[in-house]
């Protein structure tokens, strides 16, 4: 997992409290030259706070800050190589399109002619052409954020940063994107860090998930990993849908179960290891039927294939494979 | 409805528009003929106008000096505002609290209190009969507020677009100048027209520190035509002054108005 030296973005003890409050504590990081990192969580784990510390938009209290082997952590936000499209695109809205692109790069000295030529190579690779006249407000959603991608792009940078950048596009059109996104922004040379609080669009969209919680780095690894071994509940509950079933094994120990690793026995064959269930409602969802069920030891959710009609009372079962075990208090994964 | 409306709001200027428009004698009829008075009353004339315009000094001077102090004091009142403006909107937490408090106690204190202190400063720095140091108790006084409505509309823009200028390595200059002061367009019109209206219309400095007259400031000028003779009011010279006196501003207002418009910053979030 070591960085070769002088390579990608690296995070050293990254910290930061406003006040009392600690909104990042000690995170280390690596986001490897062409990897696309997720830093996922629920809102406040302390997520954009890492962005804008790696953005140089905030200070961190303590901790370095590394790209490509040079600290940067006391340079300015715009003297980084870093770009940053922002979840509301922050697109200027009283330049157009083609305005909006060549501020910065004005600002830097850049000649209008190479100005000119960046700007028509990056409208044309997003497909833009014919909307540089436009302001803002004349584009729908998506060209926005297509806008404030081309804009991220002129940058050059070395390494570019996504604030939640489809969170306000509708569904449909956030899944047209992303392969688009990846295309435009993966695979490339500067690392990429995106921030998301989906668990869909991380795993969609990242070689890697970093999953954050009350500031605190939980685990970090490809989406099968944090979905198969979770280090602890907290992991586990967050990564899958629907989320895991937890059962009390003992005073110590529960027992974590994924509702699609679980499978209907026969109720009535005796003998048979699994729990006793009872239906107590479903939601049906074409290809799949999500059931709540009432058991001896509490509350079951369960997937089934769509087409089966779902038991009254029925036995669940799984394979021991599957089985999760969680300390009961600190949430920590147990062997 | 609204034609009635229209007309109780504006009755006031309309009448004192057609009194503008009429001769003295008409506006006084003498105690004996109401019927003659009545004729005449039909009769407009533009002697009024042509009174106060060849006076001395002539009225239009007044125009050009309250203009002259206005436009100074909206730019001097405009460049110190926008700095603090922005620097209170960055400093939030305890200071920018107490900073905005002292603020709004500046704008409430009682401008009576600081005439003596004004004429005794005028007097020893050699401020009086001076049109632009007229502006620097006019900027005085005007700050605070000009502060206090820019500020909140630094605060209305989103954060944001500030960020993301700072990413493309823009300095501070370049955020005021090429984001976040066009943005502010509307609120700096706004903020400007109401600075020259409380220069164009303020009047007791202007009496102490002026006494040149042709250095008059609109509201001393038109003082003094109310007050030209002992035994006769000159509602005709007085209403045209007004008259003249409104033009500039219905001007300012109607001009300022087509960049007021609203919704500037749209499209700068999700819209």
């Amino acid at each position: 997992m070591s960085l070769r030296e002088g390579q990608g973005l690296e995070l050293r003890q990254l910290s930061r409290s406003v006040g009392e409050r600690l909104l990042l504590d000690r995170l280390d990081l690596e986001v490897r030259p062409g990897e696309c990192l997720a830093l996922l969580g629920p809102s406040g784990c302390g997520k954009s706070t890492t962005l804008r510390l790696v953005a140089g938009l905030d200070a961190p209290s303590c901790g370095r800050i590394l790209l490509q082997g040079e600290d940067i952590t006391d340079r300015s936000a715009g003297s980084r190589q870093v770009a940053m499209v922002f979840q509301s695109y922050a697109l200027y809205p009283h330049l157009s399109v083609a305005d909006n692109l060549a501020l910065g790069l004005r600002v830097r000295g850049v000649g209008a002619r190479e100005r000119e030529r960046r700007i028509a190579s990056v409208l044309e690779l997003l497909q833009l052409g014919e909307l540089r006249e436009r302001r803002p407000a004349q584009l729908s959603g998506g060209q926005r954020q297509r806008v404030a991608l081309a804009r991220a792009l002129l940058r050059q940078p070395q390494v570019v940063l996504l604030d939640e950048p489809m969170s306000n596009l509708d569904a449909q059109l956030r899944e047209e994107l992303r392969p688009e996104l990846r295309r435009l922004l993966c695979g490339g040379e500067p690392p990429v860090i995106y921030v998301t609080h989906d668990q869909q669009e991380a795993i969609g969209m990242a070689d890697r998930i970093a999953l954050l919680e009350g500031g605190r780095l939980q685990q970090v690894g490809s989406a099968r990993e944090l979905y198969a071994n979770p280090i602890n509940r907290f992991v586990a509950t967050f990564l899958g849908r629907p989320a895991i079933n937890l059962l009390p094994l003992d005073h110590e120990r529960q027992l974590g179960l994924r509702p699609e690793h679980l499978v209907p026995l026969d109720p009535e064959a005796e003998g048979q290891q699994g729990l006793a269930a009872r239906l107590q409602r479903h939601e049906w969802w074409g290809n799949q039927q999500l059931l709540w069920l009432e058991t001896e030891r509490g509350p079951l959710r369960m997937l089934l294939p769509g087409d089966q009609s779902p038991p009254e009372r029925l036995r669940v079962g799984w394979q021991p494979a599957h089985e999760l075990h969680f300390a009961a208090g600190s949430g920590e994964r147990l062997p | 409805m609204r034609a009635l409306l229209l007309l109780w709001s504006l009755a006031p200027l309309l009448w004192q528009l057609r009194t503008s428009l009429q001769s003295p004698a008409a506006l006084a009829p003498p105690a004996t003929g109401a019927a003659a008075g009545a004729a005449q009353a039909a009769a407009w004339t533009l002697e009024n106008y042509q009174l106060i315009l060849a006076g001395d000094p002539p009225f239009w001077r007044c125009l050009v000096n309250s203009g002259v102090v206005g436009l100074s004091t909206t730019l001097l009142t405009l460049l110190l505002a926008i700095p603090c403006a922005y620097g209170l909107h960055r400093q939030r937490g305890r200071i920018g609290s107490v900073a905005t408090l002292i603020l709004l106690a500046a704008a409430l204190f009682p401008t009576v209190l600081l005439f003596l202190g004004l004429l005794e400063t005028a007097r020893r720095l050699g401020l009086a009969n001076n049109l632009l140091a007229l502006s620097l108790p006019y900027s005085a006084m005007g700050l605070p507020l000009a502060v206090l409505l820019l500020r909140s509309a630094f605060d209305d823009l989103p954060p944001e677009l500030e960020d993301a200028a700072k990413l493309e390595g823009l300095d501070l200059w370049q955020r005021l100048r090429h984001v976040l002061l066009p943005l502010l367009a509307p609120a700096l019109i706004s903020t400007a027209l109401l600075l020259f209206l409380f220069s164009w219309n303020e009047y007791p400095i202007a009496l102490t520190w002026l006494s040149r007259s042709e250095l008059l400031t609109l509201p001393v000028a038109m003082a003094r035509i109310g007050s030209s003779s002992v035994f006769t009011i000159p509602y005709g010279a007085f209403a045209a002054a007004t008259v003249l006196g409104s033009l500039p501003l219905l001007l300012l207002v109607l001009l300022g108005q087509r960049w007021i418009v609203s919704g500037l910053t749209h499209g700068a979030i999700k819209g």
